[in-house]
């Protein structure tokens, strides 16, 4: 856009890419399963807006169509489903985590500056808007990871793979202004597939174990 | 150079100044409870109820216990002046405030833990359980956010390279050779708010509309105060909220601030001010109604967010500016 210079396009998009790393934390302190649905559901806006900007500023019209299908996906399907999931499981909070909720918070904040300085001494070297953003991109796919690897529940180890995917979608955009539209479908359907597939096998888990804690996939059953 | 005429200015902001913090404070909290009632589907007292209140309060005759000392009776004044002061050093519609040589963000962080200190003191001293209970609770809610709220507040005078408040916000105001970072602007606005609602006593840290002994912090340790002294205390925690979301509305968002002594100037920027400290007073009055109380040992959590973003919105000043 001409009649807004780069500096004031790069703070808009840096804003919002950092909304996601604060829905982020907020997903990591949040005990309460359906809350963190929502989080997740909030990031995913944020990611469709971050977006939308990236496509606005540099009028690279592809990018609005995947938005438009992170909205439809990310912030109403899969939200239901997984809300669907917990309500049939009758569990309201996490209770069983590896590690408590303030050693995670601090392990997340060493893990984004770990982030930050391993992107840092590429970032002199782009010229796009969307600089600071890949950063944030890498840390909200380790924060991802971690939560997957410290908690003990099938819901919140499939949020924390959404969030992953979150922050890969947001590299993405961030590093090359978004993959070639028919890479996005693909990526798209294969994180529904993947929702889908493990809320089913989150109901499985709950038949068998009568809880959807993972390390009972460990022991052996009849 | 020091004219009569500059000195009779300053003077004359800094009684301005205080006279808006002391008289919106009430209406502000008056404010909140309104939106809940209406949110709560309730009509809810006017929003001038709090005054009517307090001017109940000042004609009643206090009660005092008595095992009590001095300073039960003298924490309420302790508190009141403490906050006030505090709130002179923070710009509320003039940016360069003319007290702003006597302290900075350190300053004005003890002055309000000097209050607290004060407070949690006057919990023990009339010696009932409940006092006692609210200052230990009170005491950790304000040692963990202490750190939060001075790096908070420490990520935003980096960029303005100054820890004076009213350069910070003058700099920011005029976007004057400082440049903001996005991330590190919206990690310290988190931390700062989750901070205010810890510090000033609302809902998912201490619930201000109950006297039940499970979930009372503040109302606990002023518990036993009657008449007069309640209603200096009220008042006093009135106006430290005012001060708080001053605070988050001038150094984050301070455009429409006076930066010159002009009457032009100096309305628009009251004008201003009251719209935006009403616009959190209604985003506070929202979240009190969207959530529920915390229990108490889940308040570290939640503190611990703050304290972690406020520590990333430090640390991003130094690694994207780096």
């Amino acid at each position: 856009m001409s009649w807004l210079s780069p500096h004031i396009a790069t703070q808009i998009v840096d804003f919002s890419s950092a909304m996601l790393l604060l829905t982020c934390f907020a997903i990591v302190a949040q005990r309460r399963l359906s809350a963190c649905v929502d989080l997740f559901a909030l990031q995913s806006l944020f990611l469709a807006m971050t977006a939308a900007l990236v496509a606005f500023f540099t009028g690279t019209r592809h990018i609005y169509i995947a938005a438009a299908l992170t909205v439809v996906v990310k912030v109403i399907v899969i939200p239901r489903v997984l809300k669907g999931v917990i309500e049939r499981l009758n569990v309201t909070r996490e209770l069983v985590m590896r590690i408590n909720i303030p050693a995670s918070l601090l392990i997340c904040g060493a893990l984004v500056m770990i982030a930050f300085f391993i992107t840092q001494p590429i970032i002199p070297f782009g010229h796009l808007l969307t600089r600071d953003s890949l950063a944030i991109a890498l840390a909200i796919v380790l924060i991802g990871f971690f939560t997957m690897i410290s908690r003990q529940k099938a819901v919140t180890q499939l949020i924390a793979f959404l969030v992953m995917e979150n922050g890969l979608f947001l590299g993405a955009t961030a590093a090359t202004y978004g993959m070639p539209l028919i890479v996005e479908l693909g990526v798209f359907f294969d994180v529904l597939v993947a929702a889908l597939i493990a809320g089913i096998y989150t109901n499985r888990l709950q038949d068998a174990f009568d809880s959807v804690d993972t390390t009972h996939l460990t022991e052996l059953k009849e | 150079m020091i004219t009569d005429q500059s000195i009779f200015q300053a003077i004359a902001l800094t009684l301005a100044q205080a006279i808006v913090l002391i008289s919106v404070a009430p209406a502000i909290v008056g404010l909140i409870r309104k939106v809940k009632a209406r949110l709560q589907c309730r009509q809810g007292a006017g929003i001038f109820q709090p005054y009517a209140d307090l001017r109940k309060l000042f004609r009643k005759q206090p009660v005092v216990s008595t095992t009590a000392s001095w300073i039960f009776t003298a924490t309420p004044y302790i508190v009141f002046a403490s906050t006030l002061t505090a709130g002179l050093l923070v710009p509320v519609f003039a940016s360069q405030m003319p007290l702003n040589f006597a302290g900075n963000i350190l300053a004005f962080v003890y002055l309000l833990a000097l209050g607290t200190f004060f407070l949690i003191l006057a919990g023990l001293d009339a010696g009932s359980s409940f006092g006692g209970m609210g200052s230990s609770r009170e005491s950790i809610v304000a040692s963990l956010t202490e750190p939060a709220m001075i790096m908070a507040i420490f990520a935003i005078a980096l960029a303005a390279g100054s820890t004076n408040l009213s350069t910070i916000v003058h700099k920011t105001a005029l976007l004057e050779g400082i440049v903001t970072d996005p991330s590190s602007h919206v990690m310290a606005l988190a931390a700062l708010f989750i901070v205010t609602l810890a510090e000033t006593g609302r809902v998912p840290v201490d619930n201000p509309a109950t006297h039940l002994e499970l979930t009372m912090i503040h109302e606990a340790m002023v518990l036993e105060y009657s008449g007069r002294y309640l209603a200096v205390m009220e008042w006093a925690s009135g106006i430290k909220l005012l001060v708080f979301l001053t605070l988050i509305a001038n150094v984050f968002v301070p455009w429409g601030i006076a930066t010159r002594v002009t009457p032009v100037a100096l309305s628009i920027g009251l004008a201003v001010y009251v719209v935006k400290v009403a616009g959190l007073a209604v985003l506070i009055g929202t979240i009190e109604c969207m959530f529920a109380k915390l229990r108490l040992f889940r308040v570290p959590d939640l503190l611990g967010v703050a304290f972690i973003l406020a520590l990333l919105g430090l640390l991003f000043f130094y690694i994207l500016r780096g």
